[in-house]
């Protein structure tokens, strides 16, 4: 007991603390039927659409209805779990936990959600192909490929925007 | 600018990063021929445990578990769960141990084995979830008759608690749990003074 109360007191272990507390705060926040009406679904069919917009610079004729991804030749419902928004949550909660100015945190949100959005595009675009040209291979693709690099990707911003901007300032 | 010694150590991870992801993923394909079944015999267990009568089914057919009840009608449905969706998270799990330098010295190995066995309880529930919310949602009059509206809502929070929350957030709160000397060093918070 005592040893968890010397950890908690640590930057490290308040820093914990604080990440378990914003990220059990954010993802019950996203669980909430409002939000979840009024702020993941619209979301997901702006990822259809920017996936659309990218299937169609390489001349596919991708449509976008709700969520649904669809072309003459492959079509791709996108779900809550594929829009990227859990490894944007991971991402945003390890930076706003981590202590750091509110410009830096500012920043490194910014930067982060832009950066996932466009590998969540990429993954979308990648797993529309795989759907066409190897179908047998879509769900391994789906799942424990691009699932396990999103979470790897999160992890990796963080560690790049703690690095580079949050901490900096005690190096000097 | 971060100090060229931390630069050094964090550039080191990031490039063993992706050479520890396919090692990850290679032991992740390489155990799941055994490791479905087992998962899908353990949450058959647990489910019956504290049921009555037991007769919660869960089965291992190639990557899914099959889900139903022996006290039901064979035709009365069976749920198809793709075990990949619920055990995916061990390779970003093992990938960012993998890719810290000397991942078992010092001791570490006894956190990694209470971090699997955790990972792998998560795995246990995330499927035990599952089964629960098919028998009470999916069953039509049985389900009714048999779960109340609070059954059901508390069934329906648990799964999605371990479907996206869970299982998207574990492999990163145990990863810093199992070295947090190392991880906080990798990032310099070893040298922010306490608040």
């Amino acid at each position: 007991m005592g040893a968890w109360k010397g950890f908690v007191a640590t930057p490290a272990g308040k820093f914990i603390v604080r990440y378990v507390i914003v990220l059990s705060v954010g993802f019950f926040i996203l669980a909430l039927h409002p939000v979840n009406d009024n702020v993941v679904n619209p979301y997901t069919t702006f990822v259809a659409r920017e996936s659309a917009a990218a299937l169609r610079l390489f001349g596919e004729h991708a449509t976008v209805t709700g969520q649904m991804l669809s072309s003459p030749r492959f079509s791709v419902a996108i779900y809550n779990g594929c829009n990227g928004l859990e490894a944007i949550l991971i991402f945003v909660c390890g930076v706003v936990a981590f202590p750091a100015t509110w410009r830096r945190r500012l920043l490194g949100i910014v930067g982060g959600f832009v950066a996932i959005q466009v590998f969540n595009v990429v993954r979308v675009v990648s797993l529309f192909y795989t759907g066409i040209y190897r179908p047998q291979w879509f769900n391994v693709s789906h799942v424990f490929i691009w699932q396990s690099l999103v979470i790897i990707l999160a992890v990796v911003l963080w560690l790049a925007w703690v690095h580079r901007y949050a901490v900096a300032r005690a190096d000097r | 600018m971060p100090s060229p010694e931390r630069t050094d150590s964090l550039r080191r991870y990031l490039r063993r990063l992706p050479v520890a992801a396919i090692v990850a993923a290679v032991v992740w394909v390489a155990v799941r021929g055994f490791y479905n079944p087992a998962l899908c015999a353990v949450t058959q267990f647990v489910a019956r445990v504290y049921e009555v009568p037991a007769a919660t089914l869960i089965m291992s057919k190639d990557s899914d578990a099959l889900v139903g009840r022996s006290d039901l009608r064979a035709d009365s449905g069976w749920l198809k769960v793709p075990l990949t969706e619920i055990n995916f998270n061990l390779v970003p799990f093992l990938a960012l141990v993998l890719a810290v330098p000397r991942p078992f010295a010092g001791g570490a190995w006894r956190r990694l084995l209470w971090a699997l066995a955790a990972l792998v309880a998560s795995h246990v529930l995330a499927l035990l979830w599952e089964s629960k919310c098919f028998a009470a949602f999916s069953l039509g009059a049985w389900s009714r008759a048999t779960y109340s509206d609070l059954a059901r809502n508390v069934y329906g929070a648990l799964r999605y608690f371990f479907e996206i929350p869970v299982t998207f957030t574990l492999p990163l709160l145990l990863w810093v749990w199992v070295y947090p000397e190392r991880v906080f060093s990798l990032v310099g918070l070893d040298r922010l003074k306490t608040a």
